[in-house]
Order: structure tokens, then sequence, then C-alpha cells
């Protein structure tokens, strides 16, 4: 059972942009959903994390390696794939897979040829392994990015919105590699898309402007806001009178131009609403929408 | 849309802070440069002083030329960057869907990143400017300001020249959507312009190297080859001839350059691509489903110790080493060290068209000269781009989280990039080799390649490397990195201006190993080495810094990367630093020590400071009469293993004044360790330690005639690692006189330049005495302490070796390991001899009665038969039209270039480097291929006339005595050997040399007959006068002339002649209708601007040719500063109106060669033959002349002094084709 702890992790950029506004969470083996909005902070904390970034101040642990200060320990057991990456050019799958394999200390040469045949298997790159990474399509690379991360079989997974550009098949692919890792390890995988985190995680939290807004399990997240969310169908004229009235969370369209709109309350908003089921992406918008609020009105 | 795209450029260029960065550097460059060439520094070095001003015209251009060359290495990082980051950011993307039209994008992108370098090129003429005017500065080396000499050298060169470059950068980037490629670029046209530059060395190949010079420097240095001193402190820059062709030209190009970018340009996705094979096209479907259900990753072993992590650095190297060989920049970079390696090796430097024998020396050291350059400029280059590899193929994120260790990346890419220096170094070889078997050249010393290119050449460029590293480690941008280095480079080069001489404070400096045949690399070895260890570790140190720094993940600020650094100190790499910052420090403090404190070390102005205090303190000494040296004995020890001497000396010396001569001043030497005694009493009364001399006073003076007997005893102090304090070699030794003991006062130490005179309040002086001073006759122009003496000397030298020196061979014996040779004189010499000592092989002839010896290192072989017969074809003619050779034997000896590259004549004794002569490759085919061993041994037989003969006396005019009349001699041996054709090449050579050496003249150009040892006049202009007299007297006349001359004067005791006296001979032996020539040849500086304007012919009736011909002839004195005079004394001339301009001339009464020629088949040994229909002197007094000749064939040629048998300027326009 491993754990990563996050204790008050803060980072300002240059431009006064405060990317990690004293983030503190603790992360178990498993699925980690780490859901925010663009330029919420999440590739900034996932950099932080994989040892590429110094916050400001704050502490990191992953069991007993303190990430800040050891980050060589850390390294040995990271798997890392970032937002977006390039590789050589000219050099094929395998080539570069077994100088990732080198680079991660894999020192047994057959082993390094099984593992990376392995890997490539397992990425659906083992036909194409000899043609040059550079050239392959965006899910392609994507893939290539997963085989190069199991390598040194890592014990902390870090995806940065790993199924940005996947075709559906890939990422269900792609999705169940994670969770079929994460039954041992940690895996932490940034998204903004809100279903990836409902199919497999475990554990999630919400960043938003540096602050974590909310850590719990899906589950518990969607139960918490079982019969608080209302939803109504509406025409286009009148969506700025209910904005205006309501505490609208999310809208959207149906074919016929009408809108369904979903409402946040304790209690119905109006005989019109009905109750609806909550899911997932009623909790990331509540949250977000609370944040919104509060940070226009700070003095509340 | 063009402006707004123009102004946006600008706009971001304003932003950028390379902008000002380079700006700043440039502007700095700038500066330093005008402001030291203007004596800024004058306080750390010794003076500046130029009889040419610093801010003329020319000299302005030169400098921002020389500038420019930084700035083109820029312009990839300007020019191409303005199109290049649109694809860079991936901008091109979404601009190319913008509705822009081609020629807005494109001229906005261009011209504005043109405007931001032509600012950067106002910087720097500010620099410039503020450099001439700059407080501190010497007011003397410059003349007033004009704009006019910064405009003409924009507008004509340095403006079109960048736009040149930069159309091509830009065209290149925008194709190949690589900065890098750009450097490329610039890089070839860099190689043109010194392949052009390189053509030059032959006189034939200057128009071509104008025309294809891209910068136009070639052609403005044909224009201006021969500008005088006058000339170049006040003209513009010529705009005419080779110039406008070479501008248009390039500007033809530059246009269709940009014009190909221009309509080739499409606002695609993709970059150009060259495809060598088409691949077949497939469908390709995906596997989409099959899923996966258990990933279970197979066991690994996982090793983070450091023997794996220095497995993988070494493994990784070759990584690295494939991406750098397969990379275009080192692919380019090969390409074009290959072919100037090549070229120069091929060519090698030619003496009067002949080759060299491609010896193993020569060849490396050619080739380690053009490849040490480049292999600096493309590990800059590639070390940048291997550090930041992973960053620009964005991929650095996935690297780095990897647990690999920063100082294995770092020993990866160091690896590569040794194995990239080695690939330049073993091409070297290669080509070096392949030219040594192409010229049937066997002697292949691998070893030798081997070791001056590992253990010399890479050493020099390991510390350059390792700061590379440095650099590109700190810096992010690794064009920014690149750029740093070269600026730091250049920056370094100008630390001896600003008084940081010492090699410890310039990084990598100190330590040179040349190599010669003879000698090996001789004693300087061990000092390369000792500084190459204090270099590496420094070196270490920055290495460990640059693994500290090198960067790893994204945005750290310059705060966080430090305290990064200081976590990565640990304790290891501290201990590392510790020992080598000891190192470095201790060896440094030695170096210093050794130096500064154990031996005296002076700056350059602390050396000029001590010449003015010698002057103003001792000068009086000058009036103190001196005994005069009438025999010398010597017996010298020489070790060679050890390189030590000892020697003891006997000089008898006589009062010849009739004064009796109470002191004398005796000159010793404080860098050997000496004691010296006299047979009269008397004591020291002066002990001067800094200057070391003494003055020794008799108890009794000694009285005219009497002698004394002066005893010395010297040996060298021992040799340490650092110091050579001798000039004994293991073989080759070669040692003058001038380490010996002499007497007076050393006029020759003052400072000789009245511009550093003036500047410490001395009184002018001129270089040499007037002839006419009949006070000044009483020393010749070698030794101011003797006259004739008697010479014998004992030498020993280890027994392998031979020693040689004056004398004729009375008795040699071996003692043990010592070998001995006691030498005598049967006849009095000048004071004036050497020694030799190596392991020589003989070889042995006989002219005559005279025993003719070369003692030569075994290996050199080649040309001893044509020194053999230089010699005796030498002896003949002199001894036949001069008077009898004076001595029983003649040898010749090999010695070690490191003594230089020349041959000497001492009495019968003629030392020859081991560079000239001994490995010449003598085409005898080749007409154009001068026999130089030949011709050059005759030169220093004739020495055995001129000098040990006739001596002039220590005043201007002096030389002309010996090496005019020497050139002259041999001149005509190698006419009589070879035939006109040779005199031709040579005779062209000189006049070449002479004009060529005007401009280089420090202080003023005299007239033949009181020329200050100035070998431009001497030599060249000499044996060009000298010819052409002979020519016009007939060289039964002249060479009565000399006899008779030699017979008067010849082992005369003092006073000694001068060239007033031959001169005044040879004018009483002139005719009147000559008597012009006298004086405009000896006398006068005069110079011949002949040509022919229009040359006809017509058929007559009997079948004879009518030739009818106009030529124009102009002749001019020229001031000692190279102003042209156009009236002589009594301020006549004669002028012509041409149709343009008025054409003026001195009087002319003067006899003028017109030839006419015809066609021919006749070929000698290949070349044509030339088939002279006629060939007269015409008397000459009009500037505009006409003339018809009549001649029996074809005519196809007419000249007016067709052979350049006088002095012009423009040689080439004497000759025109018949129409």
């Amino acid at each position: 059972m491993n754990q990563l702890r996050l204790l008050n992790v803060s980072k300002t950029y240059k431009n006064g942009v405060k990317a990690l506004d004293d983030v503190s969470i603790e992360i178990n083996s498993g699925m980690f959903g780490l859901l925010g909005p663009n330029g919420a902070g999440k590739s900034t904390l996932m950099r932080t994390i994989a040892t590429l970034q110094q916050p400001d101040s704050g502490e990191i642990y992953l069991d007993d390696i303190d990430i800040l200060n050891q980050k060589m320990e850390l390294r040995k057991v990271l798997g890392y794939l970032p937002q977006s990456f390039g590789v050589y050019p000219k050099l094929s799958a395998e080539k570069l897979l077994h100088y990732f394999a080198e680079l991660k200390g894999l020192s047994n040469k057959a082993e390094r040829k099984q593992i990376v045949d392995y890997a490539l298997e397992v990425t659906n790159l083992y036909d194409v392994k000899n043609k040059h990474v550079a050239g392959y399509s965006g899910g392609m690379k994507q893939r290539f990015g997963i085989a190069q991360l199991l390598l040194n079989n890592p014990k902390l997974i870090i995806v940065d919105e790993p199924t940005a550009g996947l075709d559906p098949a890939e990422r269900h692919r792609f999705l169940n590699v994670l969770r079929e890792i994460g039954t041992n390890h940690i895996v932490i995988l940034s998204t903004h898309i809100v279903d990836d985190v409902k199919e497999l995680c475990t554990d999630m939290a919400i960043l938003n402007g540096g602050k974590l807004l909310c850590h719990k399990k899906p589950i518990d997240a969607v139960l918490d806001l079982k019969d608080k969310i209302w939803g109504l169908t509406i025409d286009r004229e009148s969506v700025e009178r209910y904005e205006s009235e309501y505490n609208i969370i999310s809208t959207n369209y149906n074919q016929d131009n009408s809108l369904n709109i979903r409402v946040y309350g304790e209690t119905s908003p109006g005989d019109e609403f009905m109750k609806v089921e909550p899911d997932l992406s009623d909790v990331y918008f509540v949250h977000l929408k609370g944040d919104e609020v509060e940070a226009t009105n700070p003095q509340s | 849309m063009f402006s707004k795209i123009f102004k946006f450029e600008i706009k971001s260029w304003f932003q950028a802070p390379i902008t000002y960065i380079y700006s700043v550097i440039m502007f700095i460059f700038a500066f330093l440069m005008m402001a030291s060439a203007g004596g800024l520094f004058d306080n750390f070095t010794v003076t500046t002083t130029s009889p040419t001003y610093e801010n003329s015209a020319l000299a302005i251009n030169g400098m921002i030329n020389v500038l420019s060359v930084f700035l083109y290495f820029l312009l990839p990082s300007i020019v191409g960057a303005s199109i290049n980051k649109d694809f860079k950011y991936d901008m091109h993307q979404v601009l190319y869907s913008y509705p822009i039209s081609k020629a807005s994008y494109l001229f906005g992108k261009f011209l504005s990143a043109m405007s931001i370098v032509i600012g950067i090129i106002l910087l720097i003429c500010l620099g410039v400017y503020i450099g001439t005017i700059f407080p501190g500065t010497n007011p003397d080396l410059f003349t007033d300001f004009d704009i006019w000499n910064y405009v003409q050298p924009l507008l004509i060169f340095v403006i079109p020249n960048i736009l040149l470059y930069g159309a091509v950068v830009f065209a290149v980037v925008t194709f190949s959507r690589n900065i890098f490629i750009g450097f490329i670029s610039v890089l070839i046209l860099i190689t043109i312009q010194s392949f052009a530059q390189s053509l030059t060395a032959d006189i034939d190949n200057k128009t071509l190297s104008a025309l294809i010079d891209p910068l136009g420097a070639q052609a403005l240095g044909l224009e201006t080859e021969y500008w005088t001193v006058f000339e170049r402190n006040n003209n513009p820059l010529p705009f005419e001839g080779y110039i406008i062709y070479n501008r248009l030209l390039w500007a033809a190009i530059s246009i269709l350059i940009f014009s190909f970018v221009f309509f080739k340009f499409k606002f695609n996705q993709q970059a150009i691509q060259f495809k060598l094979f088409k691949s077949k096209a497939e469908r390709v479907i995906k596997r989409n489903f099959g899923s996966l259900i258990r990933i279970q990753l197979p066991h690994a072993e996982k090793a983070y110790h450091f023997k794996h992590w220095l497995k993988m650095a070494w493994k990784h190297s070759n990584f690295e080493a494939r991406y750098i060989f397969k990379n275009w920049v080192f692919i380019s970079f090969a390409i074009v060290t290959l072919i100037i390696t090549l070229s120069t090796l091929a060519v090698r430097t030619p003496i009067y068209g002949t080759s060299t024998y491609p010896v193993t020396r020569e060849l490396m050291q050619n080739a380690s000269g053009v490849v040490s350059g480049f292999i600096i400029i493309i590990t800059f280059l590639l070390v940048g781009m291997l550090v930041n590899r992973a960053k620009s193929s964005n991929m650095n994120q996935l690297v780095d989280v990897t647990p690999f260790p920063n100082w294995s990346f770092l020993l990866a890419k160091f690896i590569a990039i040794f194995k990239m220096q080695a690939s330049f170094y073993i091409l070297a070889l290669v080509l070096a080799v392949g030219v040594q078997v192409y010229n049937e050249y066997y002697k292949l010393e691998l070893d030798l390649y081997l070791f001056q290119f590992f253990a010399i050449d890479y050493l020099r460029v390991l510390a350059w490397t390792v700061m590379a590293f440095l650099f590109h480690s700190l810096i992010k941008n690794h064009i920014v990195g690149f750029i740093s280095l070269l600026a730091f480079l250049i920056l370094l080069g100008f630390f001896p201006q600003f008084g940081i001489e010492q090699s410890i404070f310039r990084f990598n400096s100190g330590g040179g190993a040349t190599y010669s045949d003879m000698v090996g690399y001789g004693p300087g070895l061990k000092v390369f080495y000792v500084y190459r260890l204090y270099w590496f570790s420094l070196a270490a140190v920055l290495y460990i810094l640059a693994i500290i720094f090198y960067r790893r993940g994204v945005s750290y600020s310059a705060k966080q990367r430090i305290e990064l650094a200081q976590e990565k100190m640990n304790p290891l790499y501290k201990s590392i630093i510790a020992v080598c910052l000891v190192m470095f420090v201790g060896l440094g403090s030695w170096i210093y020590y050794n130096d500064n404190v154990i031996n005296e070390r002076l700056s350059g102005n602390e050396r000029e400071l001590l010449q003015v205090q010698y002057e103003k303190q001792y000068s009086h000494l000058k009036m103190l009469n001196s005994p005069r040296i009438t025999s010398i004995n010597i017996n010298l020890d020489l070790f060679p293993d050890i390189r030590d001497f000892k020697a003891k000396g006997e000089f008898i010396l006589k009062n010849k004044t009739e004064q009796p001569i109470d002191s004398i001043l005796v000159n010793l030497n404080d860098y050997y360790v000496q004691s010296y005694a006299l047979d009269k009493e008397g004591k020291a009364i002066l002990k001067d330690t800094v200057y070391d001399f003494e003055i020794f006073k008799f108890d009794k003076s000694l009285l005219p005639g009497e002698e004394v007997t002066f005893t010395f005893y010297m040996r060298n102090k021992p040799n340490t690692i650092l110091n050579n304090n001798s000039p004994v070699r293991t073989n080759g030794t070669f040692i003058n006189n001038r380490i010996f003991p002499s007497f007076g006062y050393s006029e020759g130490y003052e400072i000789s330049n009245n511009k550093t005179r003036e500047k410490y309040d001395l009184e002018l002086k001129e270089r040499m005495k007037s002839p006419y001073d009949s006070t000044a006759l009483g020393n010749t122009y070698l030794t101011d302490d003797a006259d004739w003496i008697d010479f014998e000397t004992t030498v020993s030298t280890s027994k392998n070796q031979i020693a040689i020196a004056p004398g004729y061979l009375q008795e040699e014996w071996e003692d043990g390991e010592r070998r001995y040779f006691h030498y005598k004189m049967d006849k009095k010499i000048l004071n004036f001899y050497a020694f030799n000592s190596a392991e020589y092989e003989v070889y042995e002839d006989q002219w005559n009665d005279v025993n003719l010896q070369v003692f030569y290192h075994k290996p050199h072989d080649y040309n001893i038969d044509r020194m053999i017969s230089g010699a005796k074809k030498a002896l003949d003619y002199y001894s036949e039209n001069f008077s009898p050779y004076q001595f029983k034997q003649l040898r010749i000896l090999e010695f070690p270039l490191t003594s230089g590259s020349f041959a000497q004549s001492f009495a019968n004794t003629v030392p020859y480097s081991e560079a000239i002569g001994f490995i010449a490759k003598v085409d005898d085919e080749d007409d154009d291929s001068v026999d130089y061993p030949f011709s050059v041994t005759a030169h220093e037989v004739a020495h055995q006339w001129w000098a040990h003969q006739v001596i002039g006396a220590d005043v201007r005019g002096a030389t002309l005595l010996s090496e005019s009349m020497s050139e002259y001699s041999s001149l005509k041996v190698l006419e009589r050997e070879y035939g006109a054709q040779q005199m031709r090449v040579f005779l062209k050579d000189a006049l070449d040399r002479y004009l060529r050496g005007r401009r280089f003249e420090s202080q003023k150009e005299l007239p033949l007959m009181l020329n200050e040892n100035q070998q431009y006049i001497h030599y060249n202009k000499g044996s060009l006068v000298l010819y052409a007299m002979s020519d016009y007297l007939g060289e039964e006349k002249m060479n009565r002339i000399l006899e008779s001359y030699i017979d008067k004067v010849a082992f005369q005791e003092p006073p000694y002649t001068t060239s007033v006296e031959f001169v005044n001979l040879l004018k009483q032996n002139t005719p009147d209708s000559l008597q012009y020539l006298v004086k405009d040849m000896f006398e006068t500086i005069t110079l011949y601007d002949n040509r022919i304007t229009e040359a006809t012919s017509d058929t007559l009736d009997n079948g004879t040719y009518e030739v009818k011909l106009k030529a124009y002839a102009q002749k001019y004195r020229s001031s000692e500063k190279g102003e042209k005079i156009f009236s002589n004394a009594e301020g006549e001339s004669i002028g012509f109106e041409t149709e343009k301009d008025t054409l003026e001339s001195l009087p002319l009464r003067d006899y003028i060669e017109i030839g006419v020629f015809g066609e021919t088949d006749e070929t000698i040994d290949g070349v044509k033959k030339e088939n002279v229909l006629y060939l007269k002197k015409h008397l000459i007094s009009e500037i505009n002349n006409e003339f018809t000749i009549i001649v029996d064939e074809k005519p196809i040629e007419v000249g007016i002094d067709p052979y350049n048998k006088l002095i012009d300027t423009d040689s080439g326009d004497n000759r025109m084709k018949v129409e």
C-alpha cells in the first residue's frame, strides 16, 4: 500500500498567477482523478510531483521518499506522461523504448527486450514498432507515452490529460491499462473530462485556481448531491430570466433547440422543477460554481 | 498589410532581449577594437604607432568588415529567426490561413530583420567613432573625422554584404525551417570567401579571386594592393574595376536568391522536402478490437549504481554520436573542412611557383591549423544542440523524470562530442596521407599525425569543449549560448591589448609546441603539458559546474537553479572541486612564481620604459671609445642531451684609436652565468645589473696600438620544466656570436620609432645614419666592436653529432662520449660567426680546389645535388666576373625550422633552414617553377663576395651592397642556368613584393641607395633595379663595374665603403643618355605608369605587316609616404590632355622597350615560347606616343616595356592584343 502526501504546496509564477495555493492532500493506491478546468493548476501540480518543477513552499512525500529533496529516489519509481511531448526524430518506437529503458536503469539486456516487447504489446504498437515515432498520429504517440511509462514498473504513475485526442477504442484500452496498473500502485490522472473519472477512479479531487475544492470518492461525491439537483426544460428565450433567478450549474441543448437546465438547491427551487439524479458532472459544476461565487465575494 | 507586419516585427524585436544583447556586444567590440588600435591601452602594452591613420576610409572599412564576420554568425538568429519563429511556435498553421499576401509577409519579415541588423551596424559605426575620439587615445593615429569614411564602406561593402548573407540565410531558413542550416549557409559563404583569399597566394589568380569573393574584400585588396601609405591615408575607397564587377555579381546573386525564395514560397503546412526514394503508398488500418484484461509486467532488474551509469554513458555516447553524424550541421561542416583542408594540403605554400615534398611535418601542421579552427566552432554549436537535444524535440519531460543521473547524461554527450572531434582529425589524417600517396610520397609518419592531432591539438580543444558544456548548461537558448561562447573567444583575443599578457590569466592559452623534423617538438612540449594540466584542473571544476547546473525540468528561476545546484553538490563533487582548485591555483602560482619572481617578466610597456631609461641614463657613453676585437678563440662545449653549454672565450682587444682608452664598457647577459677577466690591471667601476653591463677602468690607460686579452667564461643556467635557459637543442643547435659579451654602448637597444621617441621626450633620430656622415663609417653594419678578426674555435658535442663553425678543420677527436672539432681560419673574417651541431649526413664534392660539403638531416636528401650545382655555378660566375673566391671550402648546413625559415651566410659556412630548399619539389618541366634550392644557394654564395669581401658601413644603403648585390648575382647565375623565362617569374614576383611591401612601410620609404635595411627595398626593388641596370648597360659592362668596385673596397679597414661610393662609380661608367636611370632607380623613388592604348595592324603589299600602336608613358617620383609627384626638382613636368582627364609626368628622355609579338606554335616543355618579332628600346619624350613598326610575320600582341623591367604599379596594361 503506497501513499502520496502533499503538505501545503504553493507555487506562484513570475507573472503573478498563483498556480498552487496551499495544496495538501493524501493519495492512496488506486486511481486518483484530478478534475479541473483549463488553467486550474493541474499540470503544475503534476509536474511538481513528477520532480520537474520546484514549488515555492510545501512538502511532498511518497511513502518515505521526500520528493522535493530526493528527486532521484522518486524518479526510480515514477511513471510520467506529460500533457504534450515530442520525441527524437528518425527513431523507431522500439529503439526509443530501449533508450528509455536504459535511462530508467534497466540493466539486463534480455530483460530489457522482454519488457519493451511487452509494453509495445500492451499499447498495441507492436506492429508499428519499427516506424518512426515522430511520424505517429496523435493517438499512437499517446500510446507510446504509456509504453515508455510502464518500462520501470512504476509505483507512482502520473498522467496529465492522457485521453485527449484518443479515439473511443483507444481511450478504453488506455483506461483499462491504467486501471490494471492502478490496483497496486498510485495512478494520478488529471483530466477535464468528467467521464474519465466516473468510469474508473476510486478517488478524486477538484482543483480550481490552484486550490483543492473537493477530495472524495466519486460515489460519495455524487451521493452528497442526492436530492439537491433539480432539472427543467425551458425554451431559449427564457434562459436569461432563469439565469438571474436560479443557481444554474449547467445547461445543454436538446435537438429541438429547447434547453435542459440543472439547478443546485437544498430544496426545490420551484414547482416547475423536477428532482433529477445527480451525476459526477453535477459535482464538478457545483464545486466550481461555489468557488466562483466565493472568489467574487471575498468578504463573505 | 506590409507596414503592419513590418511594424509588428520591429516592435517585437525591440521587446526581445536578444536585440539588446547583440547590440551591446557589437558596440563594445567595435569600440574596443578602434580604441585599442588608437592606443587607449598604451599604458599596459607597447606604444601603438602607425604611419597610417586608423580612421581612414580603408582602415574603417577593414575594421567594420572584420566585425561583420561576427555579425554574420548572428544573422541566423535574427533574419533566420524572424521567419523561423512562426514555424517554431506553430504560428504558421494559423497565420498562413490568413489573407496575407506573400509579398507583404516575406518583405515584412526580411526587411524588418534587416533593419534591426543595419541598426546594429550603425551602432558598430558609433562604437568605432567613439573609439577614435575617446580620451586616452593617441590623436596622432587619427586624421580629421570625415563622415564619408564611414558612409562609403557601409554603402559599398558592409550593407550589400549583410543583405547578401541575410538573403541567403533567409532563403535557407525559410525552406529548411531550421536555424542551424542557416548557420551552415553562413559558414559556406565564409568558406567561399576564405577559398577566394587562398587563391591570391598565386598572383595569376588574383582577378578570379576578386570576383568570387562574396564580401568583395579580395576585389578591394586587388584595387588597393599597391596603395602607398599616402594613398591609404587620403584616398576614399575606390569604386572601380573589379570592385564594381564583384559588387554587381553578388548583388545579382542576392536578388536571385531572394526572388527564388519569393517565387517558390508557399503558405504551406509542410516545409519543402526532398525525397530520394518514394515509398509505396498503402492503406493502414489499426487494430481496434481486442482488449486487455491483465497486465503483468515482466520482471526487469534495475541498477542505479555508478558502474551501470558509466556503461550507459558510453552506450548513449554512440546514440548521441549517431545523432551528430547524421546531422546536417556536422555533415556540411565536415564537407567544408574537407574542401578547405584538401586545398590547403594540395597547394601548401609554393615559393616562386615551386611546391614542396609533402613531408608529414608540413601536412600535419597545415591540416592541424585548418581543422582546429573548425572544430572549435562546430563544438560550440554541437554541444548546444546535444545539451538541448531533448528540449528541442520536446522530449525533455520524458527524459528528465528518469533516474538517469546528470553526470551520466553529460558524460555521454561529452564522449559523443569527442567522437565528433576525433572524426575531424581522422578526416584530416586520411586527407593528408591521401595527398602524400597521391604525390607518390611514402614516408607516412602515422604516429606523428596521431600525436599531433590527439596529444596536442585535441588537448587544446578540450578545455574549450568543457567551457561550451558549461555555457550551454547555464544558458537556456542555445543560439545565445553559441554566440556568447564566440564572443568570449573573441574577447580573450583582446586581453593582451588590455595589458593582460600572461597566459595563466587567459583561458586555455599558454604553451606552444611546433614540430621540426630535426628536433621534434623540443622542450616546448613540456611547457605545453604544464599549461594543459593547469587549464584541465580548471576545466574539471567547470565540468562539475556544468553537471550541477544541467537543466532538468521546467521553469526554474535563477535563484532556484542556484539552490538546486547547491543541492546537487555532493561530497564527491566538492572534493573533486577542492582537489582541482588546489591543483589549478598551485600550478598557476608555480607558473606565476617562475615567470614573475624567479625570472623577471616584463610587460611590453615595461620593456619600452627600460629602453627609454637606458638611453636617458647612459647615452653619454656613446662617446666612450672601445678597443676593438682583433682575434677570437672560443672553446664551446655543447651537451645536446641535457641541452646545456659551456663556453670559454678569449678576445684580443686592440686600441685602434689615436687616444689612450681608460675604460671599457662590457656588455654581459644576465641570461647566462658569466664572468670575465682582462690581463691588464684595473677594476670595474660601474656595474649595472638592470642592463647588464660593467665599466672596467684600467689603472693605466690602454695606449694607442696596445692590446689586451679579454677572457670570459659562461654557461647556461640549468634548464627547468618551464624554462629553457639554453639555446642548445637535442639536435640541430644553431648559436651565433650574439650570446657572447660585446663592448660599448648599445645604440641598437634605443627605441627607433620616432613617434614612440616623441612620446617619451627623446630626441628624434633616424633609423640609420647618413652615408654622407663621414664620422659614421667606422663600423660595418654587422658589428660595432670589431673590423676583421682572426678566428679559431674548438667545439665539442655529443658523440653522434657533428659540430661546425667557420674555419678549416684542424683536428677532430673523440674523448669518451664527446666529440671535438678544432676549426681555424687562415684569413681574417668579419666578427660574425655561428655554431651548428646535429646528427648530420655529409655529402662531399669539389669545385676546383674548393671542398664543397652539405650537412643535412638524413631524410632531407631531395635537393642536395641542386644545392651543390647552385654553389658550383655560382662560384663559376662570381669568380669569373667579380673576383676570386677567398676560401678553400664552402659548407651548407641544415638547421631546424625552430630557428626560422631562412638561409644565412657566414664565412664559408651557410646555415640553411629545413623549411626552405631542403624539401622543395622543383618541377624541371615547368618553366614557371623556379629552382629555388639552386637560386637561394647562389644568393648565399654571393654573400661570400657581397658581405664577406665587400662590407658596407653601418649607414643607410648598406644592404644595397650585400642583399641587392647578392640577389642580382644569383639572378645572373639562375639566368645562365635556366634561361630568361625563370627570370620573368622571379622578377614579376619581385615587383609584386616590392609594391606590396611599400604599403606596410612602418616609417618611410627611401630610395634604394638610402634604404634603412628595408627588405622590400633591398631584396625586391634591389633585384629589379640591378637587373634592369645590367639590361640597359649590358651584362658585361655591369660586371666590370662590380669587379672594379670589389677591387677597390674588398677587405678594407674603416672607414668602410657606402652605397654612395658604388653609385658614383656606376655613374662614372654610365653613358650620359642613361644617367637618368641612376637617378631614377638608385637615388629617388621613381615609378612608371606605362600602357598601350591602341594597337592595329595592316597587311602590306609585300606580305609584311605594318603595326600601329599608341602608348602612354608616365613617370613620377614618390614621396617617402607614397604621394605621387609629377614635377622634378626644378618644378618641370609635362602634361597631356586626354578625352577624360589630364595626364601628368616628369619630363621624359627615357629609353623604353617596345615589342611586337607573333603567333607561335613552338613550345618548349609544354610551354609556349614567345615569338618576338620586334623588341627595341625607343627614346620617349612625350606622354602620348605613336609607333609604326613593320614586321615580317602576323603580329598578335604589342607591348610597351613588355617584360616589366621598369617599376610600374599596373604591369597588366603594358601589353595589348592587336586588332
